[in-house]
């Protein structure tokens, strides 16, 4: 059994406080998908994890055991580095056994372990090539067989795709979803790429600037975030936001005017209305801006860019005042820049954050 | 593009010019002197007073057996004593470290007749702080100029003091092109700090440290100035004659240049041949 849970957890370089106390519980066996914006603390939250670094306070516990004095080699973690950090001078075979050869382990299992590695992973054919002569996918491969040989109680995986390319990042995308189902062991995996994360989490923890600003499954925290920082962070293109004021209330709704689009109102209904005169923001995603007509606020827009995939189009707009709206329409071949179109925004997938940010419900 | 050519060889010109009067003139012309007499003029064909000589001569083969005891003995306690320094120089633990880079590298750049004659004087037999710190540990006094094996010990002390900082510099940098999470994850393969060492780090250094043996056996064939100035040129007797002390003595204390020229292909044979030897060894196998 390996939960792994995460107490009050700080972290400071010197003066500068990086990791602004995290709190945290993983279950046995979840795929925990750690993601935010550069520089946000996530590398240095699972190198804490690891052991590779110290922490300045509060408690890491794995499978129960506290193991802030525990030496990372101690933990029963296995890491895969964004970089590979594999033995250059160590054939794939030498890579995969090495530090089971160095811990004396018997040389069959040894050999049984690698061979299933190699299995799961496709790279029987490669393993008397050195790290060099392998593509980064391959060498990605061969990172995370090295991790598996150990078999560890908690995989850790710092950014293991960044390296890649575009077609091989799906690829590998889909191959670890599958040796997590395979190995159904506890995996947490940092990312910026919030596509991987949504599609390879159980549940995400969204960080910001070291605070944990939700954790919850990947449709929650599409459909329901707790503040704007999240809800423009999940969902590809982000989510629009436009400036709002709060008029004040009707029947059960709340009134908000759309203060760069000419005076438009929209009505959200919300159990604390904020008071009349204050600022908000009304969110919305592009793939739920409505045709004309179709919602319950109309926008006139100016068109800007206009990208057509085939399967759908995005539409790069502006609103009176010059505030930029994406819009998600299917497959629409006309739209010019410059053109002037009609969206609207549904009611019931517009979101209310007051002037923090904070979602107003 | 000729146009361009010639311009360029016009500015490299006078360089090559120089090169050409100073560098392979003299070594074609020694080439030829070292197949001719010239104890007497006129200078006459006679391979016989030099090659010939060179194979019979015992004082040729006390210089070689010297050059080749120190090398044997001195490039491989260097590069050890150099790869636990760049260690100790690339640890985190290590306060003011470009100072200490700078102190390890200081030796180079002192002149040879200033160490040499520090090196005398600690040495010294009777006023020397070695002796005398010896002494004061209850140890016998060593007679460092008059007994050849303790002579030769100088020498080699010598040679290491002056070179182990510069080859650990070239280490530390070999050190420094290994990325740290290389041993991040040895670390999570619970491979102990030691076996790190003798298993990432020492195979990893394999291209460095043979540079470093080539650059040493190749300045080890040449030595000169340690058995001139701190040995009085070789002493006691020759017991610390090496090759280059010998070629200096018979080119220029002798004036027999032509037995002087076959020496000094010798030595350069013999550095090549020790050099290819190195690299066969340390080949980087399939
Ligand atoms: N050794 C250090 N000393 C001081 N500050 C550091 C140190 N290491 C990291 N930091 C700082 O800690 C913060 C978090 O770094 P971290 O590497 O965890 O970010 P990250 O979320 O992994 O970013 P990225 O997505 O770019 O990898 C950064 O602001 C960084 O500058
Ligand atoms: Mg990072």
């Amino acid at each position: 059994m390996a939960e792994l849970t995460l107490r009050a957890v700080r972290k400071s370089y010197g003066t500068v406080d990086i990791i602004h106390g995290v709190d945290l519980d993983i279950a046995d066996g979840e795929f925990v998908v750690f993601v935010g914006p550069s520089g946000c603390g996530k590398s240095t939250l699972l190198r804490m994890i690891a052991g590779l670094e110290d922490i300045t306070s509060g408690e890491i516990s794995i499978g129960g055991r506290v193991v802030n004095d525990v030496e990372a080699a101690e933990r029963g973690i296995a890491m895969v580095f964004q970089t590979y950090a594999l033995y250059p001078h160590m054939t794939v075979r030498e890579n995969l056994s090495f530090g089971l050869r160095m811990n004396g382990n018997p040389r069959a299992d040894t050999d049984r372990r690698v061979a299933r590695a190699a299995e799961i992973l496709r790279i029987d054919a490669l393993m008397d090539r050195r790290p060099k002569a392998l593509s980064g996918g391959q060498r990605q491969r061969v990172a995370i067989g090295r991790a598996i040989v150990r078999e560890p109680e908690v995989f850790l995986f710092d950014e293991p795709l960044s390296n890649l390319d575009a077609e091989l990042r799906v690829q590998m995308r889909v191959e670890i979803s599958r040796l997590h189902s395979e190995l159904g062991t506890t995996m947490i995996y940092v990312t910026h790429d919030q596509t991987e994360a949504m599609t390879l989490a159980d549940r995400i923890v969204v960080l910001r600037a070291g605070r944990v600003e939700q954790v919850g499954r990947p449709l929650e925290l599409y459909g329901n975030p707790t503040n704007q920082f999240v809800a423009g962070f999940i969902g590809s293109p982000r989510m629009n936001f436009l400036a709002a004021e709060t008029i004040g209330t009707i029947g059960g709704g709340t009134r908000f005017r759309l203060v760069n689009q000419g005076g438009a109102v929209i009505v959200l209904p919300l159990d604390r209305p904020p008071a009349p005169g204050e600022a908000a923001v009304i969110g919305i995603r592009p793939e739920h801006v409505a045709p004309a007509g179709a919602g319950d606020c109309d926008l006139p827009l100016t068109l800007d860019v206009a990208e057509h995939l085939g399967s759908t189009s995005y539409l790069y707009a502006n609103t009176q005042a010059g505030e930029p709206v994406v819009v998600q329409a299917a497959a629409s071949d006309g739209a010019r820049a410059g053109e002037r179109i009609a969206v609207s925004i549904p009611a019931a997938q517009a979101l209310a954050f007051d002037a923090q940010g904070e979602r107003l419900r | 593009m000729r146009r361009r050519n010639i311009t360029a060889y016009g500015f490299l010109a006078p360089y090559l010019l120089i090169f050409a009067a100073f560098w392979v003139w003299p070594i074609i012309y020694s080439f030829w002197l070292s197949f001719l007499f010239t104890r007497r003029q006129p200078w006459t064909f006679n391979p016989n007073t030099t090659w010939g000589r060179l194979v019979e001569d015992p004082a040729f083969w006390n210089a070689l057996k010297n050059t080749l005891v120190i090398l044997v003995v001195q490039v491989p306690i260097m590069i050890a004593l150099a790869t636990v320094l760049a260690v100790l120089l690339n640890s985190t633990l290590l306060r003011a470290r470009g100072l200490m880079r700078f102190a390890f590298f200081a030796p180079v750049v002192v002149g040879e007749v200033a160490y040499a004659a520090v090196f005398r004087l600690i040495f010294s037999e009777d006023l020397g702080f070695v002796n005398k710190a010896l002494a004061a540990i209850g140890l016998p006094e060593v007679a460092w100029f008059s007994s050849p094996t303790a002579a030769m010990a100088l020498i080699i002390m010598a040679v290491t003091w002056r070179w182990a900082g510069y080859n650990a510099i070239i280490i530390l940098s070999g050190l420094q092109s290994i990325p740290d999470d290389v041993y991040e994850a040895a670390t999570l393969d619970r491979v102990s700090p030691v076996r790190q060492f003798f298993f990432i780090t020492l195979p990893l250094l394999k291209p460095v440290i043979l540079f470093c043996v080539v650059l040493s056996v190749i300045g080890t064939m040449q030595l000169f100035a340690e058995p001139f100035l701190i040995t009085n040129e070789g002493g006691p007797g020759s017991a610390t004659e090496t090759l280059g002390l010998f070629l200096y003595l018979q080119g220029f204390r002798v004036l027999n240049f032509g037995y002087a020229s076959a020496v000094a292909y010798t030595i350069a044979a013999l550095a090549v041949l020790i050099s290819l030897l190195n690299m066969w060894a340390g080949r980087e196998r399939a």
